[in-house]
């Protein structure tokens, strides 16, 4: 409630129903083939309905991937709990697994039908390629708020580095890096 | 017997829902030791295959567990194995976010909401570079990535599906010249 004012453009809109939240997260289980998952989940709850700021989206994404569990479901479970308690999260989390549960049975019902077609290999792969494109637009619309403290943008590039070209284990560079994330953000507050 | 193996499904995968630190794929070799291996539900080739269609579905990858309770017990199977898997972690999470939303009033809460920022988009962008690497990237794979992250940023309007069905079309035309 406490919130600090943020600027006009990322005036939030009024939490949805339940209703409503079951809904966007069906929508985005059923259609989110070829992953990018977060990708769909800022594209929905942040830019289309602006249910939840950047921040905030990142906040709870970095918990999301740092604790065991699937990392969208744990997202969906914090960005449902923000927006309506624990019936939100309950029923993100049910929308969001319910269309991939019968999708993933049906899809094996068929699989050996359609597994020897090049070409559904193929665009399955094309789909991959686009949804990685889908991430990176999480990356950027993060990046561009975190760049108006550009020692924020060190500890984004940091992680980057270690876990994703270094190929570090996530757990112990997360350990490092939230620390340093925090210890710079209170430096950077001390004097606001 | 059917009751005995729903009950094995629920204490396989509850500790792997506890494992999967930094999500599903730290669990997949775990997994498939324990099914393939130790109990022997399923060969290593209905495996592979079984990896191969969730990740070919919509949803989280993890929706392995749920071929696998299918292939062990039907429906029931398919239900348990997938409520084994997300359920623990997904406690635990409601858990921690809820103590960290406790203190979001507090400036402390905020400041560690800001510090947390940085650290989750470069896991994001850690996530994208592995996922190309992965994948076989290359040029053209490249070029969809970064097409399709331009219309995502400068089209919003466009629906994200045809975005990505976009991106399937085009690499089964390009690919094969």
């Amino acid at each position: 409630m406490a919130a600090p004012a943020l600027p006009a453009a990322s005036a939030l809109a009024p939490a949805p129903s339940l209703a409503a939240l079951f809904l966007t997260c069906l929508k985005i289980g059923l259609f989110s083939f070829g992953g990018g998952l977060s990708g769909w989940l800022h594209r929905e709850f942040v830019l289309r309905r602006r249910w939840i700021d950047d921040e905030d989206f990142a906040g709870s994404l970095a918990v999301a991937q740092i604790l065991p569990g699937a990392n969208v479901v744990n997202l969906v479970i914090a960005l449902g709990d923000e927006l309506r308690g624990a019936p939100g999260a309950a029923l993100a989390a049910l929308g969001f697994l319910v269309g991939p549960f019968f999708a993933v049975l049906a899809l094996a019902g068929v699989y050996d039908r359609i597994s020897a077609s090049p070409a559904l290999e193929a665009i399955t792969q094309g789909v991959t390629f686009a949804a990685i494109g889908l991430l990176l637009t999480v990356c950027v619309h993060g990046a561009r708020r975190i760049a108006r403290a550009p020692s924020g943008l060190l500890v984004l590039g940091a992680v980057a580095v270690a876990v994703g070209l270094l190929r570090w284990p996530l757990v112990p560079v997360a350990l490092v890096a939230i620390p340093a994330g925090v210890g710079l953000a209170w430096a950077r507050n001390r004097h606001a | 017997m059917r009751d005995d193996l729903l009950l094995v499904l629920v204490l396989v995968f509850v500790p792997f829902s506890l494992m999967s630190i930094g999500g599903g794929s730290a669990i997949i070799a775990g997994v498939q030791h324990e099914t393939v291996a130790v109990r022997g539900w399923l060969s290593s080739q209905e495996f592979i295959e079984f990896f191969a269609i969730s990740r070919a579905a919509p949803g989280p990858g993890t929706m392995l567990a749920t071929l696998i309770g299918w292939k062990v017990a039907g429906w029931a199977g398919a239900a348990i194995a997938t409520l084994a898997l997300f359920v623990p972690s997904s406690l635990l999470t409601f858990a921690v976010v809820r103590a960290g939303r406790a203190h979001r009033g507090a400036r402390w809460g905020r400041i560690l909401h800001e510090g947390l920022a940085p650290v989750g988009i470069g896991l994001v962008l850690a996530g994208v570079i592995t996922l190309f690497r992965l994948s076989g990237g290359g040029l053209l794979s490249g070029g969809i990535a970064l097409l399709a992250a331009a219309v995502f940023l400068l089209r919003p309007q466009i629906p994200a599906l045809a975005v990505l069905a976009a991106g399937g079309l085009a690499w089964m035309a390009l690919d094969r010249v």
